[in-house]
């Protein structure tokens, strides 16, 4: 449950995410609430977790039965930004009329149900239908990364109105004496129309400025723009880790109650001229591939009272009870042709992709046994006799409503 | 050829901000004309059938605490640049809260008005803000199309009712036909009108006063009553009147029968002038 003030927060961070690609992945644990979006070139990545203090409530839980093989039960959720975008879209008014947000997955429906309460006992309810994805992770070690820029969001917005609207790329230059901003020279060479600019901001304006290299890297301005009005709201310095041309750089923001990470891709130095971004050449964990072992708590043990539940679905057909059509088209397609892991833009995310096809090979040998599987339950939000009963009402579905979907 | 000013007066930056506005509001590319004593803004629509030019005027030491300039020769002490109007006002916007702006001619890979802005930070440090603006430099050749028009003798001359509400009359008139009569007598009325087939649509403007007539003999034969009228495209008079962001100083409409209109705008110490031809009656 976030506290109305946060939900202008957390709508800030999907808009900040949406900059970044299409779709956003919604990867619940016991630390809290991340968000991820990763662009379709692999360029950018976008990462927000939210603390389990940052909202009101918070309950994540799984129960896990003894299963012999290596699954990892998290809530595999990925939706696409155009659903969840418009829910958090009028986000000045959040702030006057939204009193609470809950945000729950209902089990076995592959759905994350979104209710606002607001004003006058206002209450709207969004039902967002997602698709079953492992979510792609990112690690960059960015504090060993030479280079350390900390800066107050609203000195670097300033900066960034330099730039126009349509200067893909920008360029930082950093030396030990200042930094320089300025319009990536790669366009302008060519086009005899466009404005370069640049900024030269001194070091005693960050509030860390930490230069062991000496470099220029270029990339693209729109994440950090995304960034920068998410970080604006919350009022948290920007972090900058960078190295040489060709390593990305993170742009980050770490707080007590949330920490995000934007991953960017920057232009290698390369005499051949390469003009596109190189993609994000890191080390990409494979998503907790080991098996989590939670005690069953009281609250998942009792079926009656249970949170709510998702199933982790092993063969596509589960995706809707039995009997019933398919969903959505989107559903179909993917479980028709991936057996329950949708296929994956990316084109080198290799390590995902495999563990996407064990993902896909194990789900058939599962099928047998999947009422023995461990059901990996997540919401989060009041846990109260409402809940049951907002379930029982109808609820407005995105998707193409199936006669069974209510229970 | 050089060129260098600094502006250090917030006063003067940010009238120079506005000027720099009206006229990317009027055109896209504009001409430059830097001489040793004032700075000109040339918008020049070359259209066959007869485009609408604009002609601004600034006196430059009433902005620029320093003006140094040398142009292509010293019998020709002018210089003539092109550039596209949005990238001076989008430069300039940078520069609100500026401690000083300087602007310079440069030949960075290609000729360019270099906009150096020293701005002052919160943190009392100053950050140093450059913007490299392509420019093409005019040949001489070209330059005879790139004088002031001479004012014309007019028929009638009468201030103008505020712009804004002009400029709202105009909008929504101009959804009924692109054409506009202006007719102007020495009374100080002013009538614009649009016509279809269906519907004839007049606004009338009273007591605008006319300013004082030169002694002209033709002018005073004049019946103070007798409207004289010209027929214009509204889409070259809105833009005008669209750039006035503050209200002007002063305000004033030349009318030629039947041949052209005159807008003669100024701006405290900045004037713009509109010269708009009539519309050639089928």
């Amino acid at each position: 449950m976030l506290k109305c003030g946060m939900s202008g927060i957390f709508g800030k961070a999907i808009q900040a995410l949406s900059r970044v690609s299409e779709e956003l992945w919604l990867d619940p644990s016991e630390k809290g609430l991340a968000l991820r979006s990763i662009n379709s070139s692999s360029s950018a990545y976008g990462y927000v977790l939210f603390s389990s203090v940052f909202f009101e409530h918070y309950q994540w839980s799984t129960l896990e039965n003894v299963n012999d093989n290596d699954r990892s039960l998290y809530l595999n959720c990925k939706l696409g930004m155009k659903s969840i975008l418009p829910i958090f879209r009028c986000l000045n008014s959040f702030e006057r009329n939204v009193e609470k947000c809950t945000i729950f997955t209902t089990s076995d429906k592959c759905k994350v149900v979104i209710q606002f309460f607001c004003r006058y006992g206002i209450k709207k309810t969004h039902t967002v239908c997602f698709q079953e994805s492992r979510p792609v992770q990112v690690n960059f070690e960015k504090n060993m990364c030479c280079n350390t820029l900390m800066i107050q969001p609203r000195l670097l917005a300033e900066a960034m109105v330099l730039f126009s609207s349509n200067q893909e790329e920008v360029t930082l230059a950093v030396s030990s004496l200042n930094l320089c901003l300025k319009s990536s020279r790669g366009e302008s060479a060519g086009l005899t129309n466009s404005v370069y600019s640049e900024m030269i901001i001194g070091p005693d304006e960050f509030d860390l400025f930490q230069v062991g290299l000496d470099t220029e890297i270029t990339f693209c301005c729109k994440e950090l723009k995304g960034m920068l009005t998410f970080s604006e709201a919350t009022h948290v310095p920007v972090s900058i880790h960078f190295d040489f041309p060709g390593k990305p750089v993170a742009v980050s923001i770490v707080d007590m109650l949330l920490e995000a990470n934007f991953i960017l891709s920057t232009l290698a130095d390369d005499p051949g001229g390469a003009h596109s971004p190189p993609l994000l050449c890191l080390s990409q964990a494979r998503r907790r591939s080991h098996r989590r072992r939670l005690d069953s708590k009281a609250g998942v043990g009792g079926a009656a009272q249970a949170p709510e539940c998702i199933s982790r679905k092993a063969a596509p057909k589960r995706l809707c009870p039995p009997g019933t059509p398919a969903k959505n088209s989107n559903s179909k397609d993917w479980a028709a042709e991936h057996g329950g892991c949708p296929q994956l833009k990316r084109a080198n995310l290799d390590d995902i992709r495999e563990a996407s096809k064990s993902c896909a090979s194990g789900a058939e040998d599962d099928r047998g046994s999947f009422s023995l599987r461990k059901f990996s339950s997540m919401f989060f939000g009041a846990v109260s006799s409402d809940q049951r009963e907002h379930l029982t009402c109808p609820s407005e579905s995105l998707a193409t409503a199936s006669d069974s979907d209510i229970d | 050829m050089k060129f260098r000013a600094k502006i250090v007066d917030a006063a003067c930056l940010n009238h120079f901000t506005r000027v720099s506005n009206m006229i990317a509001k009027l055109a896209r590319t504009c001409t430059l004309r830097i001489s040793p004593e004032k700075l000109n803004f040339i918008l020049w629509d070359r259209q066959p059938s007869g485009g609408a030019s604009t002609w601004c005027e600034l006196e430059q030491e009433n902005f620029f605490s320093e003006f140094q300039m040398e142009g292509v020769s010293a019998e020709n002490n002018v210089i003539y640049l092109e550039l596209t109007s949005e990238n001076l006002s989008r430069a300039l916007k940078t520069a609100q809260n500026a401690r000083t702006l300087k602007i310079k001619l440069t030949n960075k890979h290609f000729p360019c008005l270099t906009v150096s802005i020293e701005l002052l930070s919160v943190s009392n440090s100053s950050r140093i803000v450059t913007h490299d603006i392509p420019i093409k430099v005019i040949p001489r050749k070209l330059w005879k199309d790139l004088q002031e028009p001479s004012v014309p003798d007019a028929d009638v001359s009468i201030y103008l009712p505020v712009l804004k509400t002009m400029k709202s009359v105009l909008e929504k008139m101009k959804n009924i036909s692109n054409h506009l009569v202006i007719e102007a007598n020495l009374n100080g009325e002013l009538n614009l009108k649009v016509e279809t087939e269906l519907v004839c649509v007049t606004t009338h403007f009273r007591d605008l006063g006319n300013p004082p007539l030169a002694s002209d003999d033709a002018s005073l034969d004049r019946d103070p009553a007798e409207m004289v009228a010209v027929l214009v495209d509204i889409r070259k008079l809105l833009p005008f009147l669209a750039g006035q962001q503050v209200n002007p100083t002063k305000a004033l409409c030349n009318v030629v029968a039947g041949r052209m209109v005159h807008l003669d705008v100024l701006h405290e110490d900045v004037s713009l002038q509109c010269f708009i031809p009539a519309l050639a009656l089928a």
